[in-house]
């Protein structure tokens, strides 16, 4: 076997092979044998069918696969003496393949990228420094009950705030227009989840009346033949109902996992979980920044079956996302969509896996239990996620890698300087959210 | 013979067990319209394979009487033909020439 190796680009390689001509020859004369005992052919009984036909029929087919297997084997063989670091399938391609003569392939992979690493050691990062008030709790609390809230009958007129059961039929001109009437429907006045003017215009009405709405179409209205027109709605109300905002009690705290029904505890509680948020937002972070600055301090040429792979991955969690189902055809969505952001995953990780060889990191099972244990919390049996997790190689590596991913973080924070910034909790929250869309963004 | 006749007297390679053998000893076997000569044959086999004949033996085969529920009935035989070529001439690909 011969093989050289040319490089084409940072990531691409060429290897061409050349295999000698009895190997490949002795396998297809081998498989050619084996078919004319088991072949079945008009003319001829079982088992009696003569070389020369069995060539002429399959010859061809056989050598195809034969060529095949044989490429496979001596491309692995190749890349594992000139140590290449294959990154995804390569295609491979026969230059010659005839009988009696050597068989010839190129094989073209990708490499995983060396990658000289830039660490960045004197980045400033800012920490968010934020602590909960009383009147953080005390909104938190307030927003929670509006999210329980329940909703009346009232006899009387509608105000803001109220919840009206309408029908409505709309009119262009004198034409009912399509997509335009509804019956029973649940409409929060002043929620804006129509078109504006709608709602006000409903404001003190009754139950059981009938009232004309006009109002115009914004221009940018999504449908576009409607945009910028006036139109009429007949509404008939049906009910109208006012918020209740559930009382601070025990039937209300339990419903947050607080039984005791104390005041105190209860705000311990969504303290906890503000707290959770709170950390795991400035965590998020303060990661978020050490990446950044990883990225733009190092270069990398990412090898694009790794997108593709990324991309794969990426589309099938936008499916489950999207509740499309586990035998949806993935394919139908466009690459495009998820090109720039398996881009940007593959590199991060392509460069945290160069820190995590950088520092010569390694995890032990203890780590990973330890992490697995901390990640099993919610759910409802964590003993036996643990022992699954610890069971199964695979996905004992996938969480090895996690926390790998973590010491690397970790480490490259004891490099850096860090700026404690004070702010307030929303404001901590909200940067860090500011930041998950600023990258929803550059990724779209 | 015109160029037509030589595309309707070959019918197409009979591959058997008897003519993979008869292959070895240089004679080829094909089917052949019912109303194909010896002379026709052999021109043909000359034009298409661009071949020396040495000569041609022609059979009728019976079609096999089949009989079932609606009585009795027979499939269609067919003309068949041994070629044999010239010493030294073989035909490489004998698969089809319809």
């Amino acid at each position: 076997m011969q093989v050289s190796v040319e490089t084409t680009s940072p990531i691409e390689r060429r290897v061409t092979v050349q295999v000698p001509a009895q190997e490949v020859d002795n396998n297809v004369d081998e498989r050619l044998k084996d078919t004319a005992r088991r072949v079945r052919l008009d003319g001829f009984r079982s088992g009696r069918v003569p070389m020369s036909v069995v060539r002429q029929r399959f010859g061809r087919d056989v050598r195809n696969e034969v060529v095949d297997e044989v490429m496979r084997q001596h491309y692995v063989r190749a890349i594992t003496e000139n140590e290449l670091n294959p990154a995804g399938h390569p295609s491979l391609e026969a230059t010659v393949n005839e009988e009696g003569k050597d068989l010839e392939f190129v094989a073209t992979l990708e490499v995983y990228p060396s990658i000289e690493l830039t660490l960045p050691e004197d980045e400033q990062i800012e920490r968010p420094q934020a602590e909960i008030t009383d009147a953080d709790i005390d909104e938190m609390i307030d927003t929670l009950r509006k999210q329980n809230a329940q909703w009346n009958d009232v006899e009387r007129a509608a105000a803001d705030g109220d919840q009206v059961t309408i029908d409505f039929e709309g009119f262009l001109g004198d034409e009912a227009f399509e997509g335009g009437s509804a019956e029973g429907h649940q409409l929060v006045l002043g929620s804006n989840s129509f078109i504006p003017g709608f709602e006000e215009q409903l404001v003190g009405v009754q139950a059981g009346e009938e009232r004309e709405v006009t109002v115009t179409f914004p221009e940018d209205y999504q449908a576009e033949h409607l945009a910028g027109q006036e139109a009429r709605f007949k509404t008939t109300t049906h009910k109208v109902q006012a918020q209740e905002l559930p009382e601070i009690d025990s039937e209300f705290m339990s419903r947050f996992g607080v039984e005791d029904g104390d005041n105190d505890s209860f705000r311990a509680e969504v303290r906890n979980n503000m707290q959770r948020e709170l950390d795991n937002a400035i965590d998020n972070r303060v990661r978020q920044q050490l990446i950044d600055a990883l990225k733009s301090r190092n270069e990398v040429s990412v090898p694009s079956s790794l997108i593709s792979q990324e991309v794969e991955g990426l589309k099938r969690q936008a499916a489950r996302q999207f509740g499309l189902g586990e035998d949806f055809d993935v394919s139908q969505l466009p690459d495009e969509l998820f090109a720039e952001q398996a881009r940007g995953r593959v590199e991060v990780g392509l460069l945290l896996a160069e820190v995590v060889s950088h520092f010569e990191l390694d995890a032990d099972d203890d780590e990973i239990r330890a992490f697995i244990e901390e990640q099993a919390g919610q759910f409802e049996q964590p003993e036996q996620v643990v022992e699954q997790y610890m069971g199964n190689e695979q996905m004992k590596n996938q969480v090895k890698s996690a926390v790998l991913e973590r010491k690397a973080i970790d480490r490259l924070l004891d490099k850096a300087s860090v700026v404690e910034t004070p702010m307030s909790y929303q404001e901590a929250l909200q940067a860090a959210q500011q930041q998950d869309a600023d990258e929803a963004e550059e990724t779209e | 013979m015109n160029q037509e006749r030589v595309f309707q007297v070959l019918l197409g390679p009979h591959m058997t067990e008897k003519a993979a053998y008869a292959a070895e000893r240089n004679q080829y076997v094909f089917k052949v319209a019912s109303d194909a000569t010896k002379p026709e044959i052999k021109k043909a086999v000359e034009a298409l394979f661009e071949k020396k004949v040495d000569s041609v033996q022609v059979l009728n085969m019976k079609g096999k009487v089949k009989r079932n529920a609606r009585g009795e009935g027979h499939r269609s035989g067919y003309r068949k033909a041994y070629v044999t070529l010239a010493a030294g001439e073989t035909l490489e690909d004998f698969t089809g020439a319809e």
